[in-house]
């Protein structure tokens, strides 16, 4: 427990939390003590100037009445300013040049004066304790000499009372500061809190949580969204995996449960021609698992985007003629009519050997399950290039066609044949990995595939292009 | 002379199929089950082909290869890998294997390759040639056009390529998948078995005319051009 104690505290000084109180608390001290003392500091000012422009009026009323040369009226004149001074404790003296007083209200001249503006402590006649006295000497005609001035005392009393003022708004201000810097943390908090609570959650296992946003775009709101889209892109990547490993294991079972079958035949075959009639089956049924397994990883790796760095510019219209090529025999000994109606397109970017492998898994389907003829059509539009591979068989019914572009999607009953499912969903695949997508629909009869792939923004036009 | 093969692998049940299969061949296998094992026995240099495996333990596949290249060793190199994605195919090609093949594979796939990569090591590069013939049959290849006991036979591009292929290839046995890869240049299973369209049309054009077929299937393997058995 104690041991415990300094460490807790380490803790807490190191706690972002603390430090941003801190922080707050003191600018609001910094910003509530600057406001006093800068307050203080131009009413003093303020203040003396007033106390020196009182001086300076006082000492040129006597010093023009002095130059008069008529005594009497210099002493009137100091009388009149000692009397009506303007709720001041004004003081006056003249004197001659040998330092004698002659008229004013102290009885001697103060020691160490010199001309201008002093500052003094002094103990006039009939009071026992110094005053602090602003003063203004001024040398007059035949050497005499005049200071007028006030008393500052109440002045001081002025700045204790703006002291003591000081004070009482500090002893409030503080605990405000304090205040003003937990209300803040606790809003930050509040923000955070809802993002880390939101993060626990899902790592509980709640996929769906999501950050609440509240619209105001601000530096939480951005982080919440950010945060929101990634535990969108983990949801949709756990759910595929999901269906891909239940996909999988429900796909998996029965060309093994026949491969286990045929195993089981073999071991038990009494002559050798069942023998290897089992074998070259159960040699079959690994083939097709492999091929599954194959494809599967290809749809895993073009989801995960690799393959990306391989992009070069390619024309689509050249790929269909390849494979055209290429399947152009075997159309015609099933008795289909390939038709290539290759319209101008731009060159895009793309994955020749991944998109070939698409473009083939389609004409391929279209050949096992379509009927003649098989239509081959490129385009291009503003933003895209595309290629429809056509066919005229029973084609899928507008309903299954979600279902039929899911991974182990599977359709009945004339697309059971192995490889369907996923062929089409390697094609999707590759189609996003291109940032494309691909659409099925009803060619009346027969079905319609649609890749439709993006042209690069920097467009190369049609000139170019057209092949 | 018997011809020497030094298979790379580690896996025991590959190995053994590998190593039955090439000694009943007649060709004489010597066995590493890790890389730097292999790497000792490739500097020893006196191999006809490796077969290396990509992944193994204690020195990685693709390691080898660059330490056997590096020590200046041409021996023809194929690759053997669970791994078949395009890219992984272009790292080991670049980085000096002659072939790349992906695992699960036919054993005749690997004979067929392995064969082809030791007669391509031996005789001299036949770049140059500009005129090809087996048995009666003659291909110009400047000109274009081919022949058969004189009689000249009508061939679209593509036939001509595959047979120029068959015919650089000739009394050798060459997969449905070298087709795809060398006439092609496609790298993926196209499903249905296209080539054997095109060989069959070829061979209609070629053997027909003839008493006798040069274009052979190999069962469970691929095709042959050459004089029959």
């Amino acid at each position: 427990m104690l041991g415990n104690k300094p460490k807790a505290l380490a803790k807490f000084w190191r706690s972002s939390t603390t430090r941003f109180i801190l922080l707050v608390f003191g600018i609001e001290l910094i910003l509530a003590a600057s406001i006093t003392l800068t307050l203080r500091g131009l009413t003093r000012a303020e203040l003396q100037t007033d106390a020196r422009a009182y001086a300076a009026r006082m000492a040129q009323d006597i010093g023009r009445a002095y130059r008069t040369g008529d005594q009497q009226a210099t002493q009137e004149a100091i009388f009149m300013r000692l009397v009506f001074s303007e709720g001041r404790t004004a003081i006056a003296l003249l004197a001659d040049k040998k330092g004698m007083a002659l008229a004013g209200n102290l009885d001697r001249w103060p020691m160490g004066l010199q001309a201008g503006w002093n500052e003094i402590h002094l103990s006039r006649p009939g009071k026992k304790e110094t005053e602090h006295i602003g003063v203004l000497v001024t040398p007059l005609p035949q050497g005499a000499k005049l200071l007028t001035g006030q008393i500052l005392e109440a002045d001081k009393r002025l700045s204790a009372i703006l002291d003591r003022a000081t004070g009482t708004a500090l002893i409030f201000a503080l605990p405000l500061a304090l205040l003003a810097a937990l209300a803040a943390v606790r809003i930050i908090n509040a923000r955070v809190d809802d993002i880390a609570e939101t993060a626990n959650a899902v790592r509980a296992g709640h996929l769906s949580k999501r950050v609440g946003l509240d619209g105001s775009g601000d530096t939480f709101d951005r982080l919440g969204a950010t945060l929101n889209a990634m535990l969108d892109r983990i949801e949709a990547l756990i759910s595929e995996l999901r269906i891909v490993t239940d996909g999988l294991a429900h796909d998996l079972r029965s060309p093994l449960t026949r491969l286990k079958a045929r195993l089981d035949q073999a071991a038990k075959a009494e002559d050798t021609g069942r023998l290897q009639s089992a074998v070259a089956e159960a040699d079959h049924e690994a083939d097709r698992l492999l091929d599954m397994l194959t494809t599967a990883l290809q749809i895993s790796r073009a989801e995960a985007g690799i393959g990306r760095d391989h992009f070069a510019p390619l024309h689509l219209n050249a790929l269909v003629d390849d494979l055209a090529e290429l399947y152009g025999p075997l159309a015609e000994d099933r008795g289909f009519d390939l038709l290539v109606t290759a319209n101008p397109c731009p060159a895009i970017d793309g994955h020749r050997e991944l998109l070939s492998q698409a473009i083939s898994n389609l004409i391929d389907n279209a050949l096992k399950y379509g009927a003649s003829p098989l239509c081959l059509t490129t385009g291009a539009t503003d933003t895209s290039c595309w290629l429809c591979v056509e066919d005229h068989g029973p084609g899928i019914a507008p309903d299954a066609h979600a279902e039929a572009l899911r991974r182990f999607g599977r359709l009945d009953p004339a697309r059971t044949g192995f490889g369907a499912g996923l062929g089409l969903s390697l094609v999707a695949a590759v189609a996003r990995l291109h940032g494309g997508h691909l659409s099925l629909s009803d060619a009346g009869p027969g079905l319609a595939v649609r890749l439709v792939l993006p042209r690069p923004a920097t467009d190369q036009g049609f000139s170019t292009a057209a092949i | 002379m018997t011809q020497k093969i030094l298979l790379v692998e580690d896996d025991a049940t590959t190995a053994e199929f590998i190593i039955k299969g090439l000694s009943e061949q007649g060709l004489a296998v010597d066995h590493a089950k890790n890389g730097r094992d292999g790497l000792f026995h490739a500097t020893d240099g006196s191999y006809d082909a490796i077969i290396l495996d990509r992944m193994l333990p204690s020195m990685d596949g693709m390691a080898v290869l660059h330490a056997i290249r590096a020590a200046g060793i041409a021996t023809p190199i194929l690759i053997l890998s669970a791994r078949g994605a395009v890219e992984d195919r272009i790292a080991g090609l670049t980085a000096g294997s002659d072939d790349y093949l992906t695992k699960p594979f036919a054993f005749a796939e690997l004979l067929a390759r392995l064969r082809l990569l030791m007669k391509r090591a031996a005789g001299p590069a036949s770049s140059v040639e500009t005129i090809l013939a087996c048995e009666d049959l003659e291909m110009d290849l400047l000109a274009r056009r081919v022949k058969r006991s004189g009689r000249p036979v009508d061939l679209q591009p593509r036939e001509f390529r595959l047979l120029e292929y068959l015919m650089r290839h000739k009394e050798q046995v060459v997969t449905r998948t070298m087709l795809l890869e060398g006439v092609w240049d496609y790298h993926f299973d196209p499903g249905t078995n296209v080539i054997d369209v095109h060989v069959s049309r070829l061979r209609k054009k070629i053997d027909t005319q003839s008493d006798a077929t040069l274009i052979h299937t190999v069962r469970g393997a691929g095709y042959r051009l050459g004089a029959g058995e």
